[in-house]
C-alpha cells in the first residue's frame, strides 16, 4: 500500500453500504513511454494487476511474453525484480527491473466482456428466442 | 452440532499448543488451489481470469504436500479453480488423508457424481459443494441453467455413499434474505453435514465491481438470515464468526491464519488480495507487511471484507483459547438468536441491487418460517 492510498477510518468502514470498487483501465494494447524510473514502475504496478499476458523487451533486446504474477519492488531499480510464466516454459521466472527497456500490454484482457449485465443480457435474449439448458461455457484451452 | 467432535478436538488442542508454546502466528487452515481451470464460466468471477497457459497450469501433488508439511496446519480447503479437474486429485486427497488433515474438497459438483467412485470416505474428507441458492438464485449466479441439478444429484449421491457433505454460498448485494432460508431448508433436507456461508469480496481482478456488499449492508443481510433459526439448520462454521457476520462481534483480520497456496507460490497476503507471492510459508510470515492490511489498516481493499480467511481464524482461535469465547461459542452452538428486529427485515420489500437485475420468482413466504 503506498503512502497516497486514501485510507478509511473504521467508523467509515463500518457505515459502509457498498464496496469500494476497484477502477480497471482498459490496459489492452497499451504501450506506456518509460521515460522516468517512477513511470517503469506504475506500468510494472499495472501490469501486475493486468488479467492477461505483456510482453517485456529487455535491455539486451530479448523480447519475453510473459504472465506476471509477483513484483518485488525495493528503493533502486536494481533491488527490485518480477516473477513470471512464459506461455511455454513450465518454470517461474525472474527479472530484474533494471534489464527491463519495455512494456507492451499485447495479450488479451481475460476479464473483459465478462461481466455480469453481459450475462444477464445474454440469457434474457436467449431465453426470448427460446433457448433451452443456456448457460456460459468456458473458454477451450 | 455440525463439526465432528474429532475435528473440534484436534482443532482446539492445536490451537492450544500454539497458544502455551507462545507461537505469535500460526495456521489454521491451508487454502490449496492446485489449479485455477474451472468448469464453469460464472459472469463476475475474481479467481479464473487467467490466460488459457495459465489455467492449464497444476500443482503436483509433492508440491501440495510440501505446502501442507511445512506450514502445518490441521485443515486444508482445497478452492479452486475446480478441483475435480485436477487429474491427480485423488492423490492429492489420500496424502492429505495419510498426514490426518482435515480436507475440505470445494467443488461445483458437476463432476462430483461421476468421480465419486474414485474416493473412500473418511472423516477426514468433506466435500464442500458450491451452491449459492435456491435453483434459480443458484443458476443464475453459476450462469449454468441445470447447474443446481447436477449438484444436487452429487450432494445426494454423497451423501448416501458416506461422505460428509456441506454447501458454500456466496452472497452479493441484492440477496433475497428470505429465499436464503428457504434454501437453509432445501440443503438440510438433503442430509448434509452442514452450510457455509460467505459475503462476496470485491476481488480486484473481478471484472465486475459493483455487486459487492460494505459492512453495513453485509451486517444487516446476515442478521436477517442468521437470527430467528430453525433447530434443524446447522452451519460448519464457528459460532463467534456468524455472530460477527450478525454484527454481534468484532474482530481484527489475521490473514496469517488461512494462508493460501497455488501455482505462484504462498500469496500474499491473503487468500483474497495477490500483492506478491513467497517461496515458502516461513517467508511469507517473515517478509508481508501485516500491518497494512485489515480494517483497522485503513486500507481501501481490505474495507468490504468479512470473509472467513481473514475473520473466521480468530473467531476460533478465541473460542479455544478463553473461557468465554468456549462459553460463546457452546452457546452459539445451540442457540436460534430470536431477534424481533430482524424478523421485521425479513418482511422487508424484496431488496434491489444488482443480485437481483434477473427475474427470479421469490419463492412463497411462509409467516411460520420466519417466525422459526
Amino acid at each position: 500500500m503506498t503512502a497516497e492510498v486514501h485510507k478509511y477510518t473504521i467508523a467509515q468502514v463500518e457505515a459502509l453500504e457498498l464496496a469500494p470498487a476497484a477502477e480497471h483501465e482498459k490496459l489492452e494494447g497499451w504501450v506506456p513511454d518509460l521515460a522516468t524510473e517512477d513511470d517503469l514502475r506504475h506500468a510494472l504496478s499495472q501490469a501486475l494487476d493486468y488479467r492477461g499476458d505483456v510482453t517485456l523487451t529487455l535491455k539486451n533486446g530479448e523480447r519475453i511474453e510473459a504472465f506476471i504474477f509477483n513484483c518485488q519492488s525495493g528503493p533502486t531499480l536494481a533491488e527490485s525484480f518480477l516473477q513470471y510464466f512464459t506461455p511455454t516454459s513450465p518454470e517461474k521466472r525472474k527479472v530484474g527491473y533494471a534489464d527491463i527497456a519495455r512494456v507492451e500490454f499485447t495479450g488479451k484482457d481475460r476479464a473483459a466482456g465478462k461481466h455480469w449485465e453481459d450475462w444477464v443480457k445474454a440469457y434474457n435474449e436467449k431465453k426470448a428466442a427460446g433457448e433451452k439448458n443456456i448457460a456460459l461455457h468456458p473458454e477451450a484451452l | 452440532m455440525a463439526i465432528p467432535i474429532s475435528q473440534m478436538w484436534t482443532v482446539s488442542t492445536y490451537v492450544l499448543k500454539k497458544r502455551l508454546s507462545g507461537t505469535k502466528r500460526y495456521p489454521l487452515v491451508l487454502m490449496l488451489e492446485p489449479l485455477f481451470r474451472c468448469n464453469l464460466a460464472c459472469a463476475g468471477c475474481g479467481k479464473v481470469q487467467y490466460p488459457p497457459h495459465i489455467l492449464k497450469k497444476q500443482l503436483t501433488p509433492e508440491e501440495c504436500f510440501a505446502a501442507v508439511d511445512e506450514c502445518g496446519a490441521p485443515m486444508v480447503s482445497i478452492p479452486g479453480g475446480e478441483p475435480l479437474l485436477h487429474p491427480q486429485i485423488v492423490e492429492i486427497v489420500q496424502g492429505l488423508i495419510a498426514r490426518k488433515k482435515y480436507i475440505y474438497l470445494c467443488t461445483n459438483a458437476l463432476e462430483l457424481k461421476r468421480r465419486l467412485p474414485e474416493f473412500t470416505p473418511s472423516k477426514y474428507l468433506t466435500f464442500s459443494v458450491h451452491l449459492d441458492g435456491q435453483r434459480e438464485h443458484h443458476d443464475y449466479s453459476v450462469c449454468r441453467e441445470g447447474g443446481y441439478d447436477i449438484a444436487v444429484e452429487g450432494i445426494k449421491e454423497a451423501v448416501k455413499r458416506g461422505f460428509r457433505v456441506t454447501t458454500t454460498a456466496t452472497f452479493f448485494d441484492g440477496t433475497d434474505p428470505n429465499s436464503v432460508r428457504s434454501f437453509f431448508d432445501e440443503v438440510m433436507g438433503m442430509g448434509v453435514e452442514g452450510v457455509v456461508l460467505s459475503p462476496g469480496y470485491s476481488y480486484d481482478k473481478a471484472p465486475d465491481q459493483n455487486r459487492f456488499m460494505g459492512r453495513a449492508r453485509v451486517r444487516r443481510l446476515f442478521r436477517a438470515i442468521l437470527s430467528n433459526r430453525k433447530p434443524t439448520w446447522k452451519f460448519n462454521m464457528s459460532p463467534l464468526f456468524l455472530e460477527f457476520l450478525m454484527g454481534d462481534r468484532t474482530y481484527e483480520c489475521i490473514p496469517w491464519g488461512m494462508p493460501a497456496f497455488n501455482i505462484f507460490g504462498w500469496q500474499k497476503p491473503c487468500y483474497l488480495l495477490q500483492e506478491g507471492y513467497a517461496d515458502s510459508y516461513k517467508e511469507l510470515l517473515e517478509t508481508t507487511n501485516w500491518e497494512e492490511y485489515g480494517v483497522a489498516s485503513g486500507n481501501p481493499k481490505c474495507a468490504n471484507c468479512m470473509v472467513s480467511c481473514g475473520y473466521e481464524a480468530p473467531a476460533v482461535i478465541e473460542g479455544f483459547t478463553t473461557l468465554k469465547g468456549f462459553w460463546a461459542m457452546v452457546r452459539g452452538t445451540f442457540s436460534t438468536y430470536p431477534d424481533q428486529q430482524a424478523l421485521k427485515l425479513l418482511s422487508e420489500p424484496a431488496p434491489h441491487g444488482p443480485a437481483t437485475l434477473v427475474n427470479i420468482e421469490s419463492p412463497e413466504r411462509s409467516l411460520e418460517e420466519t417466525h422459526a
